[in-house]
């Protein structure tokens, strides 16, 4: 997977698929979460990760943004969700 | 030797018989056509235009004819033939000169790989290069042929041929295609300006085309480095107004506006990265040419 | 370069090097003969391949650049595109067998190399065929030529599907269940060639006819095709796999036998003695005799090998040659009389030529740009 950045926004060249997506900041953040931990991650994970001071509301909404994100990695190849 | 050197006689001998080895920028095409429509327009709009000797090459060998079956006598059509296969349905005859334009786009786009294609035009000041992308509609021709008569060089209107390996620009040089009402704003914008006779009914509306300025044709050797990137929309009544545009969406803009960016893989993504990072990249709205005009100088004169 | 006989292309392809001395006006004819026969990216490939493009004038060379980004470009694609049809096809459990362009490319050979892809084509076992349409259309492939015309001449005459286009991609796949159609007077078994086939070592599920079908297959291609325009590049292919195998023994003696066995010897034949005469292709003495023992008639195999010669050559820039095109409308005659019976045939022509306007305006595009 290729990417560039520009002012946090992320351009990825999806090798398998040839296609070429725009990764926002949030998505880039989660992307770079991802590709740091040697054996992938879950939601949870990404979430806690990302969670610095956050109430239970926030953790909440923070894992549905993650969910969403990581759906969309799949749909568009980025990341493949492993079933364990 | 350029076009305007030969007769009208010498002209229209080439076309009909041998072929026409016109130059446009790094492209050169042998024209060969029986039609009047298409010796006035190439002799309207590529008087500028070097003419190549038979002993050189020629990159793409084009014709436009009237199609060889019964319908050529019941309505007069036009038929557009590259290497002797005709990839259009033909056009009515008076569209002739536009069809040669359009096939002579449909040649580069399909063909010349050795570059990156993007459906933008492009315009040169002090060795730098405005790519303004824009679907059709967006008022992006209007505004190209505005500026190069506002102290802008013409390198195309249509395709922004990219060398991969360098980031230059390459010009192109050929006449800006206009419709419907630009076709008015720009005569009163310019009235130097030289334009054909428009051509109605076409699938596209009314359509002329503006000559490339003299200048623009005796520099297409000059290539340009990238260094705006602006997506411009009309809209009437509109202040004229820049707007930052975050360079990754630049980058998308420019993917989906590509004709071969997919063809080139990842050395496509890698090169057109490398030209967002030379540009200044906005987005930008018009209502008044001559104030899009002035903001382009400012643009200019401030980078 | 041009001799009358020879296309210059041929011949620029047999000997790279000997390009160094053309003027621009050569080349001129030579990049327009070879993008014409769709040989553009291979010529470009084969001056890559002995480092000679540098060599070779800024004009063409950005030609051979642009075919050679082209190639590279379409092959990127048809591997992407297998990986599709096999993900599609993993759910009924099927062994899918490669043919062609994919099958070259997927099998690492040298045919593939500079070479232009479009369609993906796959055999499959005729009793699989509805599985098979049904899970590429779960996938999102959908059916092309809807005319109850079409679909018979593809379902019932011929050895295919429909040709099958993706919603979203676009790319298009050919599902054949025999190389030759069931109508067809020469009978190649299926069952013969889909057990003969090898599986592609490190890809799944996907296997190739075995050297001496791929040949065969290519042979028959070419030779009993409607479509004549890609005449010389099909030949460009056959020559390549006879190179590659041919410096196995055993495939020259197989190859006669098994062209025999799958009643293809006429299309080997004429195969083997252009690729030879076009390409320089090294064929050895005893199978050079065995193959020539395939041979129709004299007087057929006279009138055939002119006819062949002509239509193989392709038509010189921007004048349309008044013989050849009589002579591939002969050959057009031919291959239909061999895929189809004489009413079948005469249907199946009278539609076709009354349909091509139809046909033809559907498919030309507008210029759009």
């Amino acid at each position: 997977m290729i990417c560039r950045e520009w002012n946090g926004d992320i351009v990825v060249f999806n090798q398998e698929t040839g296609s070429t997506h725009l990764l926002d900041e949030f998505a880039g953040i989660v992307l770079r979460r991802l590709m740091a931990s040697e054996c992938g991650a879950t939601v949870g994970e990404l979430a806690t990760a990302l969670a610095h001071g956050q109430d239970a509301r926030e953790q909440q909404e923070s894992k549905q943004a993650v969910s969403a994100v990581v759906a969309e990695f799949a749909r568009v190849g980025v990341a493949h969700a492993d079933a364990s | 030797m350029i076009l305007a050197d030969l007769s009208r006689s010498e002209l229209e001998r080439r076309l009909a018989g041998p072929g026409l080895r016109l130059r446009a920028g790094p492209v050169v095409t042998q024209i060969q056509s029986p039609l009047g429509a298409v010796a006035d327009g190439v002799a309207l709009h590529y008087a500028a235009h070097p003419i190549e000797g038979s002993d050189g090459f020629a990159d793409f060998f084009v014709r436009v004819d009237r199609p060889r079956n019964l319908r050529r006598w019941l309505h007069p059509q036009a038929v557009f033939y590259i290497d002797g296969e005709a990839p259009f349905t033909p056009l009515p005859l008076d569209q002739a000169f536009p069809l040669l334009e359009w096939g002579l786009n449909w040649c580069i786009s399909a063909h010349c790989h050795q570059y990156l294609i993007f459906h933008a035009a492009v315009v040169e000041r002090s060795g730098r290069a405005l790519i303004l992308p824009a679907p059709p509609g967006s008022g992006k021709s209007t505004l190209c042929a505005g500026l190069i008569h506002r102290g802008w060089r013409l390198l195309s209107d249509e395709l922004a041929l990219i060398d991969p390996a360098t980031s230059h620009v390459i010009p192109l040089a050929r006449p800006v295609s206009l419709k419907n009402r630009s076709i008015d704003v720009i005569r009163a914008f310019a009235p130097a300006a030289v334009l054909s006779r428009p051509v109605h009914d076409t699938t596209k509306g009314t359509v002329a085309h503006m000559q490339a300025t003299p200048d623009s044709v005796r520099r297409a050797a000059e290539f340009a480095r990238p260094a705006w990137i602006v997506m411009p929309r009309y809209e009437a009544g509109a202040t004229a107004a820049l707007t930052t545009l975050p360079k990754a969406r630049a980058f998308m803009e420019m993917v989906n506006g590509g004709f071969n960016y997919s063809v080139h893989g990842r050395k496509g993504f890698e090169a057109l990265a490398r030209v967002i990072d030379l540009c200044a990249c906005h987005t930008f709205v018009y209502g008044d040419l001559e104030e899009a005009a002035k903001l382009f100088d400012a643009l200019a004169t401030k980078s | 370069m041009s001799d009358g006989l020879r296309p210059s292309i041929t011949r620029a392809l047999r000997d790279p090097p000997a390009l160094a001395s053309c003027n621009l006006r050569q080349w001129e004819a030579l990049v327009l003969e070879a993008r014409r026969t769709n040989l553009l990216s291979r010529l470009a490939h084969e001056m890559a391949e002995r480092g000679l493009l540098d060599r070779v004038p800024p004009a063409p060379r950005a030609h051979l650049v642009a075919a050679q980004t082209l190639a590279q470009g379409q092959a990127d694609a048809m591997r992407r595109e297998v990986t599709y049809i096999r993900k599609a096809l993993a759910r009924i459990g099927i062994d899918i067998v490669l043919l062609k362009g994919a099958a070259y490319l997927m099998a690492g050979l040298p045919a593939a190399r500079g070479r232009l892809f479009t369609d993906v084509d796959i055999l499959v076992p005729f009793e699989r065929l509805p599985e098979v349409e049904a899970a590429l259309m779960l996938h999102g492939w959908f059916a092309t030529h809807h005319s109850a015309y079409d679909q018979r001449y593809y379902r019932e005459w011929m050895h295919e599907l429909p040709p099958l286009r993706h919603a979203v991609r676009t790319t298009v796949i050919d599902v054949h269940h025999a190389i030759l159609p069931r109508t067809a007077r020469l009978k190649p078994a299926s069952a013969k060639l889909l057990a003969a086939s090898r599986p592609i070592p490190g890809e799944d599920r996907l296997r190739v006819l075995s050297p001496a079908d791929l040949v065969l297959h290519s042979a028959t291609h070419l030779f009993l095709n409607e479509e004549l325009s890609q005449g010389l590049r099909d030949l460009a292919d056959l020559d390549s796999l006879l190179r590659h195998f041919g410096d196995d023994p055993g495939f020259w003696n197989e190859l006669p036998q098994r062209a025999v066995e799958l009643d293809l010897a006429r299309p080997l034949h004429y195969g083997v003695r252009h690729a030879a005469r076009l390409f320089g292709t090294p064929v050895p003495g005893a199978a050079r005799s065995n193959i020539e023992c395939l041979a129709p008639p004299p007087w057929l195999d006279g009138i055939m090998g002119a006819l062949y010669e002509r239509a193989l050559q392709p038509v010189a820039p921007g004048e349309p040659g008044p013989l050849t095109p009589l002579a591939r409308q002969a050959l057009f005659m031919r291959a239909h009389w061999l895929r189809m019976p004489p009413m079948l045939l005469m249907r199946h022509l009278v539609s076709k030529i009354l349909r091509v306007d139809h046909d033809r305006d559907h498919s030309r595009a507008s210029p759009d740009i």
